[in-house]
């Protein structure tokens, strides 16, 4: 078994340490946190050296590139202890150059090649989620046009976002699977109004209330085929998982180097707190944790890679590293004691970043359901 | 025009270890691209696309250097095609072989009107080898260099020095070093890394080139770090911020730097 990278990943790696060098500096990200933006000109710089387009097929000026090289890439930029910088705009975009028209297909990489977040993923409504059957949102096809009605929210990033990927539904169907349809509604249009939701995490990505009135719109803004929005959806399912286990990798990697940085340098009692042994069964079970996340990670890459169904394989990955990850920042957190809960101190943004991907994404609960029945199903 | 990049393949200096006696530790460091090297690499391309020209790498050092991620590493960066000199009696050479060496590659590679070099290298920083071998080469030789253009039957040179800016006309055939900051060095992206493979390789024999053979070799006797300056470690009552500006201008007065 080959755990070595090949010369190209090798290289990309290192071309994205200069970009995070040059670009992403952690007084960089800690402004972001602060005042509560996007990394815009990151983002940019990321698109520039190329890293915006991989996995985009050519034809889209993109480089083709397997789910192992960008796992490495989200784990390395979180590792520099950037949270969501890298990776899921990508997935998103998959989704429109999958099933978008040439005209949104367009529009999106363009944006994405400004450095923009070209949509945000309207699809959890206040009485549904996981339970995507109870969608309330609307979606009435009439002469021509579609009308939507309803509410989103915690939806991400949709005050950077110039268009909303809307999953709603058809009343007139009653199966809920084919119901649902996905559109790229413009923010802007008459009738939506948004709604800042102040939370304690998350910082550079905004969460917001859409509410959706008789929004009007040609039926161009369909995304893809009527009735198929879930399905559509689901394709990116699995790697979105994935990328979160990344970025959980990533940031779980950095509090660590923190922590390890931390209580070597740090002296109680006459020695460096290092050097107590309860110091060292915290730094040990933390490492044994990341350890065991990045072997996840990548058997979960490398099984997408070769074609391996994955079954349960996404779900288990996603829990175990979004609990792991919270756990080894967690205990960062302690070994820095006070000072770690400082504004400013990274560990702290660490900390509440990663307690984010415990419900982002999948709540740590709906990947039991998810691997449960799959497990049982297999051994019935 | 015929550009040249010589380039060192040298060890990566995040992966140095630094001892408490203050002795860097390079032996387990991964090799990369020299750091002040893409500098070089990425003043060549924006030349050579300007006036339509080639850009040749050109490395020269022990067999280690001539590696598939070490040809990609390179190609990667912006070259054309790529030239390597790797032979076991080069490892640990000294500025003047490795100098020497590269000129007589050049003359190999024939019709080059300019060779580009980064300021030093990363692991012996002499900053050297760049105008030895304008040297041995017979062409003018400068460093120091911030920014080069072509002009009619030539180049426009700008180096910073440390008086001051200086503009100058250089003749080709020459050798330039780059500061370490003349440009910022575009970053490799997928595209380049996996072209990188596709472009050429030439691998020169040592012997092939007839080098001659070293007239002295250097020992080194014994290594020192540098030694520290004295810190005064002065703390300013900041409670002004006026007040504290002006018992900083006064404390660097005192000791002389103002």
């Amino acid at each position: 078994m080959d755990f070595g990278l090949t010369d190209e990943q090798q290289l990309l790696l290192e071309s994205l340490d200069e970009v995070l060098e040059r670009e992403c500096p952690e007084s960089y990200i800690a402004e972001l946190d602060l005042n509560h933006q996007p990394p815009t000109s990151f983002r940019k710089a990321m698109h520039e050296a190329g890293f915006m387009s991989l996995g985009f097929p050519e034809e889209y000026g993109g480089t083709p590139v397997d789910a192992m090289t960008l796992v490495l890439l989200a784990a390395r930029t979180a590792r520099q202890g950037l949270n969501n910088g890298y990776g899921l705009e990508l997935l998103q975009a998959m989704d429109i150059i999958e099933f978008g028209s040439e005209e949104q297909k367009a529009e999106v990489l363009g944006l994405l090649a400004a450095g923009d977040v070209p949509f945000a993923l309207g699809f959890t409504e206040p009485g549904a989620g996981s339970d995507n059957a109870a969608m309330a949102t609307t979606a009435v096809h009439h002469d021509g046009v579609v009308t939507f009605n309803g509410t989103k929210t915690l939806i991400t990033n949709a005050l950077q976002s110039r268009y909303l990927l809307l999953m709603a539904k058809d009343p007139s169907v009653a199966d809920p699977r084919q119901a649902i349809s996905m559109y790229l509604v413009p923010m802007d249009a008459p009738g939506i109004t948004v709604n800042r939701l102040e939370k304690i995490m998350w910082n550079i990505s905004d969460s917001c209330e859409i509410f959706l009135d008789d929004v009007t719109l040609p039926e161009s803004c369909l995304v893809g085929v009527k009735g198929n929005g879930f399905k559509q959806l689901m394709r990116n399912f699995e790697m979105e998982r994935l990328v979160i286990a990344s970025q959980c990798l990533g940031l779980a990697e950095c509090a660590f180097e923190d922590a390890a940085s931390y209580a070597a340098q740090r002296v109680q009692f006459g020695k460096p707190i290092g050097q107590f042994q309860l110091i060292q069964q915290k730094l040990t079970d933390m490492a044994i944790k990341i350890e065991n996340m990045r072997n996840f990670v990548y058997k979960t890459a490398w099984m997408l890679d070769q074609g391996v169904p994955l079954k349960s394989q996404g779900a288990l990955c996603k829990r175990y590293c979004a609990m792991a990850a919270f756990e080894v920042v967690d205990e960062a957190m302690q070994i820095f004691g006070g000072v770690g809960v400082t504004v400013g101190t990274r560990v702290s943004r660490l900390w509440r970043d990663v307690r984010g991907h415990r419900f982002g994404g999948g709540t740590d609960e709906i990947m039991v359901h998810i691997a449960g029945r799959q497990i049982v199903k297999d051994h019935s | 025009m015929k550009i040249v990049v010589a380039y060192k393949w040298a060890p990566n200096p995040q992966d140095a270890v630094v001892a408490t006696t203050g002795e860097v530790d390079l032996s387990r460091a991964k090799p990369a691209v020299s750091e002040y090297d893409p500098v070089a690499f990425e003043l060549a391309r924006r030349l050579a696309d300007a006036t339509g020209g080639e850009v040749v790498g050109l490395t020269v050092g022990g067999p280690s250097i001539d590696t598939p991620l070490s040809r990609k590493a390179a190609l990667s960066r912006g070259l054309d095609r790529l030239v390597v000199v790797a032979d076991a009696e080069l490892e640990d050479a000294d500025g003047t072989r490795i100098a020497t060496v590269l000129a007589a590659a050049v003359r190999a590679i024939g019709d080059v009107d300019l060779v580009l070099a980064g300021d030093s290298s990363i692991d012996v920083a002499q900053g050297q080898v760049p105008l030895t071998l304008a040297g041995v080469l017979g062409w003018l030789g400068l460093a120091a260099v911030s920014a080069v253009t072509a002009a009619d039957g030539g180049l426009v040179v700008e180096r910073s020095l440390p008086g001051g800016t200086t503009v100058v006309a250089v003749p080709t055939p020459a050798v330039l070093a780059a500061t370490a900051d003349a440009v910022v060095p575009r970053v490799a992206g997928m595209k380049d890394i996996l072209g990188a493979a596709k472009k050429p390789v030439e691998v020169l024999d040592l012997a092939a080139l007839d080098v001659p053979a070293p007239g002295a070799t250097l020992a080194t006797l014994a290594t020192a770090k540098p030694a520290g300056g004295e810190r005064t470690a002065t703390i300013f009552d900041g409670s002004s911020p006026a007040g504290a500006a002006a018992q900083l201008v006064g404390a660097l007065r005192q000791a002389g730097a103002l």
